[in-house]
């Protein structure tokens, strides 16, 4: 009976397939993308600090990257992909502030030019199961003469509906932080933090133009979570960075895509809001349009707004010298706001694409919210330009 | 990013026709689209039995003048399925049986005279064919060739092809229930398919199709009430007769031409035979039977 039945369908297949090929095969070997390899070289300039700071370098960070990825299919469902990356980082952080004569914040920055690399290797692998839909798991480490991170992450997603596709997710990190100078500069020796972090998403076909997301995301991090290269002015003496040795995080995520029909374009639009165990309530809102244009070129001009509230035991210095058992002048838990401009173009050549992008963000005082703006606040410049190669 | 969806309506081979793409580059769209049309028009001028100026027009014409044509790979490769499900079907599925689905593809609602369909009969069967690859002779005059069954699903899949060669991953060809899916959604997701009902308005089933063809056959195509008596466009060759068998099948398969031709089949070999014949090819099927009665899971 089977190979009566094989024999009829096969039969049947082969008189059709003169005719139409082997069908199932012509439209899968078109919707694969085989293999590609991509570059990209990155520069992040930080602006100078303004106003300059009482003492130390004015000359803030650059971090020049460069990054190479490989994509591959094993298989019909498996993709591979494998990273690399290589930054060199130089310049001056902030150390802590000091109050002037009026009281307010003055920055202090390290004084010595920090130089270092960083190297980073990671791989991920995805598997599309039809339409049970997908899983994928990935792996990375990345190392830089004071800390080492190892992240494993694991992610699922499968359609509910013709119209609703559910995405689940979880990732871990175990970062092993080791200061340099620690006996000179009375950092701790070295030191572990661990990073649990899960998402959901739903994502909902509203009709065949427009989709819209929302996630969730909760992370929980614990171990050392201070910065061990920042100090707090507190009075006469000047404390290390001292922060809880837990921290939880909750974050809600809504996209919305909109394809334009007539003007070839898309229109996304991103909304988070995030808050933590800290006190840190954060909003970002980012647009951005992506037109096509003849050539096979495509621009996408980009805005983004952020503002963030100060954590709890944030304060830029404690000048009665009174401390709790928490404190920081980190700028980056400080009140703060900033805008950002992008814009990227990129053009497919046949087999290549080439990709150059620019931002620019401004810090503005007047976005953050409950609190002073600290004096280290960062603007800075970001430039990207790389290429893509899709073997046949 | 998620790719604009084109859809355009038309008509073709005497059925509403509709194709569906999704590409973020609507100009390739618009190409493709023209393309597939272009596909369908091409084999309607080819081998519709209902133009005189066609391929196969010329092929009848030339019935019982002993003049033999040398087919093309495209006509060639047709007859040779043509061939295979004759065999397959015990003699069921005869593209010379022309004379015969012409004389039931009638306009008025009546019944044609039993001296008509003995006169079509006489023009009817295989053994009046000269096939050998690749060279074809009509040897009986009056004997009319019909790829009914076959053209429509055969364009579905030209078409589809048409546009999967400039590129486009994501879309759908529907030609009057004939289905070819070149691929997904472009975010994943399947096209959702609906299965017209044979007796009742409205769809019989919605199913998901990521890629492939699905066809369906069913007595309510053309079909002829007299007295309260359905007739389908379908015809049993030996009775001369319309046959007696399910009220639809439909069958997936890598090409609309393969689902078209097994639907085809089964509809020819009845509900018991064609149960069996289905069951035994192995592919996705849905039956309704003339009492309603759903069979077969797609």
């Amino acid at each position: 009976m089977a190979e009566r039945s094989s024999a009829l369908l096969l039969q049947l297949l082969a008189a059709t397939a003169a005719l139409v090929g082997p069908a199932a095969a012509s439209a899968q070997s078109d919707a694969a993308s085989g293999t590609s390899v991509s570059y990209r070289h990155g520069d992040y300039d930080e602006d100078r600090l303004e106003p300059a700071p009482l003492d130390g370098s004015d000359r803030r960070y650059r971090v020049r990257t460069d990054q190479f990825q490989l994509n591959t299919e094993l298989g019909d469902s498996d993709q591979l992909s494998v990273g690399l990356v290589h930054e060199a980082m130089s310049g001056s952080s902030p150390w802590f502030s000091f109050p002037d004569a009026d009281g307010d914040a003055l920055q202090v920055m390290s004084g010595a030019t920090i130089r270092d690399t960083r190297h980073e290797v990671s791989a991920a692998w995805s598997r599309d199961r039809g339409d049970a839909g997908s899983i994928g798991a990935s792996a990375s480490y990345s190392a830089e003469d004071d800390y080492h991170a190892a992240a494993l992450g694991l992610d699922w997603q499968r359609p509910l509906s013709a119209a609703i596709d559910l995405g689940l997710g979880a990732s871990f990190s175990h970062d092993i932080i080791d200061p340099t100078d620690a006996a000179e500069f009375d950092r701790i020796d070295r030191a572990i933090k661990n990073t649990w972090s899960a998402f959901g998403s739903l994502t909902f076909v509203l009709d065949r133009s427009s989709q819209l997301q929302a996630g969730m995301q909760l992370t929980h991090a614990n171990g050392y979570l201070s910065d061990p290269y920042k100090r707090y002015y507190a009075g006469d003496r000047i404390l290390s960075d001292a922060r809880p040795d837990q921290r939880t995080q909750g974050a809600l995520l809504l996209r919305w895509r909109r394809a334009f029909v007539e003007q070839d374009g898309a229109l996304h639009l991103d909304y988070r809001l995030a808050g933590d165990s800290w006190g840190v309530r954060s909003h970002t809102v980012e647009a951005s349009w992506y037109q096509s244009l003849p050539h096979a070129f495509r621009i996408v001009p980009g805005l983004r707004w952020y503002s963030q509230g100060a954590a709890s035991f944030y304060a830029p210095f404690s000048a009665a010298g009174t401390v709790g058992t928490y404190h920081s002048s980190d700028y980056r838990l400080a009140a703060n706001g900033s805008v950002s401009a992008s814009i990227d173009v990129r053009q497919r050549l046949g087999a290549w694409e080439w990709v150059i992008g620019i931002e620019r963000l401004r810090a503005h005082d007047a976005l953050g919210f409950g609190g002073e703006p600290d004096p280290g606040r960062v603007s800075y410049t970001q430039i990207q330009a790389g290429f893509d190669y899709h073997f046949e | 990013m998620s790719g604009l969806l084109i859809r355009h309506q038309f008509r073709a081979m005497g059925c509403p026709c509709s194709i569906q793409l999704e590409h973020p580059d609507a100009r390739l769209a618009d190409a493709a689209i023209a393309a597939a049309i272009g596909q369908v028009e091409r084999l309607d001028r080819k081998y519709s039995h209902y133009r005189d100026d066609s391929l196969l027009a010329d092929w009848c014409a030339s019935a019982g003048s002993g003049r033999v044509f040398e087919l093309d790979a495209e006509s060639a490769a047709l007859f040779d399925l043509a061939a295979l499900l004759h065999a397959q079907s015990g003699g069921l599925f005869d593209i010379t049986a022309g004379a015969l689905t012409r004389l039931w593809d009638r306009p008025q609602q009546t019944l044609p005279e039993p001296t008509e369909i003995d006169a079509a009969r006489a023009c009817i069967g295989w053994q009046h064919l000269s096939w050998q690859r690749p060279l074809l002779r009509l040897a009986l005059a009056g004997l009319r060739l019909d790829l009914g069954g076959l053209v429509k699903e055969y364009a579905a899949d030209r078409a589809a092809q048409a546009c999967i060669e400039l590129g486009i991953a994501a879309g759908v060809v529907e030609l009057g229930g004939d289905v070819r899916v070149m691929g997904p959604h472009l975010d994943g997701s399947p096209w959702r398919i609906g299965i017209r009902h044979p007796r009742a308005a409205g769809t019989l089933a919605r199913i998901d199709v990521r890629e492939g063809g699905l066809a369906t056959s069913g007595d309510y195509e053309r079909a002829l009430i007299v007295d309260g008596r359905r007739y389908s466009h379908i015809v049993d060759p030996r009775s001369g007769w319309p046959i007696q068998s399910y009220a639809s099948v439909s069958v997936r398969a890598a090409s609309c031409l393969a689902a078209g031709a097994a639907a085809t089949l089964a509809m020819l070999l009845g509900v018991q035979a064609g149960t069996g014949y289905l069951r035994e090819l192995g592919l996705p099927h849905l039956t309704v039977d003339l009492d309603g009665v759903v069979g077969g899971e797609l």
